[in-house]
């Protein structure tokens, strides 16, 4: 008997939850323009609860007053949803994939085009940046490093990272089939390692909101990975739309290692390239 | 009669028959032969009988002479018994001849020649007895002639005998002839006779037997013809092989009829299957690529419904409803007001229900008039027959199909129907299975997503966390270190204060009380001047106003100086106050650059601050007394530059430090340089040291000049001592002077009294060469300290990194191959990185790392190896081997220190 009534009011405070979460979604959307509704609602619940307790609030309602009056606020939230986690050379395989699927397809184009979704710090569209500069193809690849976070596009593009995860980085340099000495691509400075300018000249840094935003190019490669998974289904349906609409005939795109084509809506329009690096070519 | 008798029998005939022919024939012969002989033989003996006649004829005359003769002689007597002698053979011949030959002639022959026999036997017999009485009696001639006449005639009738006998003889001899022609004729006759007979005997047999060969041949022909239903049998009367090979063909012919019967019925059964099965399979064709009941259910039903040749049809689908399942209507096929009142049923509703329920079709063949109508444009009708079908899966109905037909149902359609519902019963279960499995696909794939966000999140805080506990252990650590060094300073100061107590008490209560004393009527100066200098009432000349201006500014000179001085006895009595905290740098060089930019404009000298790129915004220090030094030190530069220009420069440096005067422990530390350069009017070199003194300027006419207390560069010095900084000049007299304050970027103890040696520092101008290298890189803390095995054969290479990362603080030890790598890796197992070159004599660098890696103990240690010019085999064999990381020779220094940085950083935990 008082299982059940704890159930319920479990089940009644989860309802209150979610209808506090969907008027704050709300609340943002009117007010800052930000549109999270269709983002994995499980994480949007850890993050604004997250951010509930580092503000030390009682409610989510709470953090909504807070939030529409104090702009620093929802800085703090903005970042919160803006999950930074990302490696050089992250899932060497990948890279391996790419170097050695994908680039001798292209190599002989006249321009590439690269399209990082969701760059975050900038990590990967460095490491693309390499792989392309040892396969002799940088001079010819424009790499459009996009992000929702204007911070962290700041912080990509000073292309300066932390000395302690530089191990793993090279590590992930070597087995992703890195043909030069990792160490020439960065400086030692203090705490943090400096890559080289040259690895910046073709990258062009700029936000880019995947809800909101449309197709700006076409592109001949497109890397989108753990972006996905922080949407919902329908989220994911109109991002994989615009990713469908920005990638050439015959271009390339890489998921994330937990992520799939097979039960989005574009699912048929691509054509399994290597299917535990997720990477696909689009064929019609 | 069997054909083997009649074989053996027909055979055995002939050879009969010719048996008897032969031995006829045989016979025959045989008695022509015997009577020809006899013949022969009789007639032989018969000529001999009359030719012995014929002899003794001749023979009695000569004896009948001899005995008529009478001499004594032997012959004479001899001659009488030769008579009877001859007389005997004589008679002998005639009897039997008599006897033998009795052909009249013959007998006449015979019998004439008896008679003259006779008397010729009577004239010998009168001639004897004549004789026996007289002996020498002569007979008449008469006599004589008498008995010669009748011998004569004698001898005339043997021979006709014998003639006659030889004619016999031939006759016999051609009759026999003739009979021998008869008999050869005879065989001719037989033999065409058998000839005959066992032609014609032989013809029957074959008849006899072809016959019924024939009769059961032309049957069997027929047969063959024929089909196999009505086939025609043998009549055939006759017994053995044939007819019993007619009664098996018979027999043989029956079971081909009831086979084929059989056989007749399969094939049409097995049409029927067929039809089916090929139904069946076209239904299973229009379905393979059907993901979705509804398509599957209108495919199948507007396939099925025309190809069973019914006319209309339903399809309803179990679906889960509130709780409740009901059986929803999802397709149709030609249904006429197709309205929405019997859409869905639950299970027992409506036969719809029912039929899911009992899990059996039902067929309702009486269909009543408002029941339900087949229509078209043209009219409706009513349907003969519906059926309702339950489509089932593994064990449950997942379907319904209602089938309605204008005819009546036969069983292939009913077997169509049940075979068509089974087979998309397998296909909804297997639809619905997909669609499960698609969902559960789908939700694992969000579930994994899922994860990977919660494991990035759980990364991203983590690494706040590690953050947040990196900060609070450094500020736990600078908390530490700070009261360390407040228990240092407060020791200091009590030991200081105590000596202060004795030595200055009356120094400092002088100095407290003259400044005291000068400043209080000095402010007041100062308070008054100003409210005179503001000229409120307007009564004042120009010319007041200037002398006022010069009261205040003179005022304030002498206030500066009074501070100056107590400052000065104040450091010197370490009694002044350092306040340090946390400063902006920006804010110290704003409050310069206000200070000084209008000086510089009144001046018209050139005035820049320049700052080195990498300096911190914040750091740790006394900011009024930083910008003490500061304002001295370009006071004085302004003060002796008359054109040209000053600049200021700050810049991060590394600067080696004498500790406690001794000049063996030197310490490098980071360090901000302050550098005052100005193109004044510089110093003498030995006037470098004097200046610092107190009250001292380097040319006692430049007082005259310029003016100031000369207090300003000592008081500069003590502070910067307190800051744990230093200045350092350096100037060539008529070119300008840099002043340098050196003040450490942390916070030391104040305790360290780390002293400047203006001895040591060394002129920028005069001697670039110097010991103490301003580094322009920032400090390598990751590096310092680290013990760095370096294993390389090549003498020069070993020196020369020695030389450049002893530079940096590392220990180095060496080993010039890898055999005496490992050995002196195993005595310093303390090692922290290894260099190891490739191409070594005795052990390579491959072999040397493999075997290190088979240490337990230096399983993670950082290999480092040298590759000569990065070649791709080679790279992967140093990975193989065991290298953690790679760099190419030549090697620059500048990334072997950044990649050592890499590999050397540790964690603190």
């Amino acid at each position: 008997m008082t299982l059940n009534e704890d159930e319920r009011i479990r089940l009644h405070l989860e309802e209150i939850e979610k209808i506090e979460i969907e008027l704050f979604l709300e609340a943002l959307i009117r007010f800052y323009g930000y549109d999270f509704r269709n983002y994995a609602f499980p994480f949007l619940k850890r993050r604004i609860k997250h951010r509930v307790q580092q503000e030390h609030l009682t409610s989510i309602s709470a953090l909504q007053e807070k939030v529409l009056r104090d702009s620093e606020t929802m800085k703090r939230l903005l970042t919160d949803f803006s999950i930074n986690v990302t490696e050089m050379f992250r899932d060497p395989s990948f890279f391996n994939s790419i170097r050695t699927k994908v680039i001798p397809i292209v190599k002989n184009f006249s321009e590439i085009k690269i399209w990082h979704v969701g760059c975050s710090s900038g990590e990967e569209a460095y490491s693309m940046a390499i792989l392309l500069y040892e396969e002799g193809i940088y001079e010819k690849c424009r790499i459009f490093a996009t992000d929702l976070n204007n911070d962290i596009l700041e912080k990509a593009k000073n292309a300066t990272f932390a000395l302690d995860v530089m191990q793993l980085y090279t590590k992930n340099y070597l087995e992703a089939g890195g043909k030069r000495s990792f160490s020439e691509y960065y400086k030692a400075v203090d705490e943090k390692v400096i890559f080289h300018s040259f690895l910046r000249k073709n990258i062009v840094f700029a936000q880019h909101n995947l809800v909101t935003d449309q197709s700006f190019n076409e592109f001949d490669i497109i890397i989108c990975r753990n972006v996905f998974i922080y949407f919902n289904r329908n989220l994911q349906n109109q991002v994989h739309k615009l990713l469908y609409d920005s990638l050439s005939l015959s271009g390339f795109i890489g998921l994330g290692k937990r992520e799939g084509m097979k039960f989005t809506n574009y699912g048929n329009c691509y054509r399994e390239i290597d299917a535990s690096d997720k990477l696909y070519q689009k064929i019609k | 009669m069997k054909f083997k008798t009649k074989l053996y029998m027909s055979i055995g005939f002939l050879w009969l028959f010719i048996l008897i022919i032969a031995v006829i024939l045989l016979n025959m012969l045989e008695q022509t032969t015997v009577k020809m002989n006899e013949v022969v033989n009789d007639l032989n003996e018969r000529i001999e009988m009359a030719a012995v006649m014929k002899n003794e004829t001749s023979q009695i005359g000569l004896e009948l002479g001899l005995m008529a003769s009478d001499r004594n002689d032997e012959i004479h007597i001899n001659a009488e018994d030769d008579w009877e002698d001859s007389q005997m053979k004589l008679q002998k011949a005639m009897e039997s001849l008599e006897q033998r030959d009795k052909t009249e002639k013959a007998q006449e022959l015979i019998a004439t020649y008896r008679t003259l026999y006779q008397t010729y036997q009577n004239l010998g017999d009168e001639a004897l007895a004549a004789k026996n009485r007289n002996k020498q009696v002569e007979f008449p001639a008469s006599y004589w002639k008498n008995a010669e006449i009748n011998r004569q005639r004698m001898i005339q009738i043997a021979d006709l005998l014998c003639v006659l006998e030889k004619q016999t003889l031939k006759n016999e001899l051609f009759r026999t002839k003739d009979t021998y022609n008869w008999a050869v004729t005879m065989i001719y006759v037989y033999l065409a006779i058998a000839l005959l007979i066992g032609v014609g005997f032989t013809f029957w047999i074959i008849r006899s037997l072809t016959i019924n060969l024939n009769k059961v041949t032309s049957v069997m022909k027929q047969a063959t013809t024929s089909d196999f239903e009505s086939m025609p049998r043998i009549n055939l009367s006759a017994k053995g092989e044939l007819g019993e090979i007619a009664a098996a063909f018979n027999k043989m012919a029956d079971a081909l009829e009831k086979h084929s019967f059989r056989e007749k019925d399969l094939k049409e059964a097995a049409e029927a299957e067929s039809w089916l099965n090929g139904k069946i399979a076209e239904i299973a064709t229009i379905y393979p690529e059907v993901e979705s009941v509804q398509e599957l259910a209108d495919l199948f039903i507007t396939n099925l419904v025309p190809m069973a040749g019914a006319s209309s049809g339903i399809f309803y689908l179990k679906e889960l409803e509130e709780g409740e399942h009901y059986f929803k209507k999802i397709s149709s096929y030609a249904v006429l007001n197709d309205s929405d009142n019997h859409r869905r049923y639950r299970f027992g509703e409506s036969l719809v229900g029912q039929c899911a329920l009992e899990k059996r079709p039902i067929i309702l063949n009486d269909v009543p008039a408002d029941y339900f109508k087949i229509g078209s444009g043209m009219g409706a009708s009513l349907p003969k027959n519906i059926i309702i079908l339950p489509v089932k899966g593994v064990d449950e109905v997942l379907a319904v199909i209602e089938i309605a037909s204008l005819e009546t149902y036969n069983p292939l359609q009913l077997k169509l129907f049940e075979a068509a519902v089974d087979n998309i019963g397998i296909k909804i279960n297997q639809i619905l299975n997909h669609i499960k499995v698609e969902k559960l696909l789908q939700e694992s794939q969000t579930l994994t997503e899922e994860l990977q966000v919660q494991s990035e999140e759980l990364q991203l805080q983590q690494e706040e966390l590690r953050t947040t506990n990196e900060k609070l252990e450094e500020q736990y650590d600078t908390l530490k270190h700070k009261n360390e060094e407040i228990e240092k300073v407060r020791g200091a100061l009590e030991e200081k204060a105590q000596q202060l107590e004795i030595s200055s008490q009356y120094k400092s209560e002088f100095l407290a009380n003259m400044s005291h004393e000068l400043r209080t009527p000095l402010n007041s100066l100062l308070i008054l001047a100003k409210i005179l200098s503001d000229n409120m009432d307007g009564n004042l000349t120009s010319k007041q106003e200037e002398y006022i201006r010069t009261i205040y500014s003179s005022g304030k000179d002498l206030l500066h100086l009074i501070t100056d001085v107590l400052d000065l006895a104040k450091v010197e009595s370490g009694t002044l106050d350092i306040n340090c905290k946390e400063i902006e740098l920006n804010d110290v060089l704003e409050y310069i650059r206000k200070q000084f930019s209008p000086l510089a404009e009144q001046k018209q000298i050139q005035f820049s601050i320049e700052m080195d790129d990498r300096l911190p915004d914040i750091f740790y220090t006394d900011d009024l007394r930083l910008q003490q030094i500061l304002k001295n030190l370009l006071s004085n530069a302004f003060k002796f530059t008359e054109a040209g220009s000053v600049f200021l420069k700050i810049e991060k440096v590394i600067k080696e430090i004498y500790e406690n005067h001794s000049t063996e422990k030197t310490q490098f530390k980071p360090m901000l340089s302050f550098s005052v350069v100005d193109t004044g009017i510089g110093i003498d070199q030995d006037k470098l040291k004097v200046i610092f003194e107190a009250f001292q300027q380097a040319d006692g006419t430049t007082s005259r000049k310029y003016g100031g207390t000369g207090l300003g560069l000592s008081i500069s010095r003590e502070i910067a001592h307190s800051l744990d900084g230093f200045i350092e000049v350096s100037s060539v007299k008529g070119k300008g002077s840099s002043f340098t304050l050196y003040v450490p970027l942390e916070s030391e103890s104040h305790n360290g009294k780390y002293l400047a040696m203006e001895e040591a520092a060394i002129s920028l101008y005069d001697t670039p060469n110097t010991k103490i290298e301003p580094i322009s890189e920032p400090a390598m803390p990751n590096l310092k300290d680290k013990k760095i095995l370096i294993v390389d054969d090549d003498i020069r290479n070993l020196y020369a990194l020695t030389v450049a990362l002893e530079m940096y603080e590392m220990e180095i030890i060496v080993a010039e191959n890898g055999r005496e790598g490992i050995t002196v890796l195993q005595e310093n197992p303390d090692t922290d990185l290894i260099l190891m070159d490739i191409m070594m004599p005795e052990m390579d660098g491959f072999d040397a790392m493999r075997q290190i890696r088979r240490m337990p103990e230096f399983f993670e240690k950082p290999i480092i190896a040298l590759t000569a010019k990065a070649m791709k085999r080679s790279r992967e064999e140093c990975l193989e081997a065991g290298a953690t990381d790679y760099i190419s020779k030549p090697i620059n220094i500048e990334q072997l220190l950044s990649l050592m940085q890499v590999w050397l950083y540790r964690k603190e935990n």
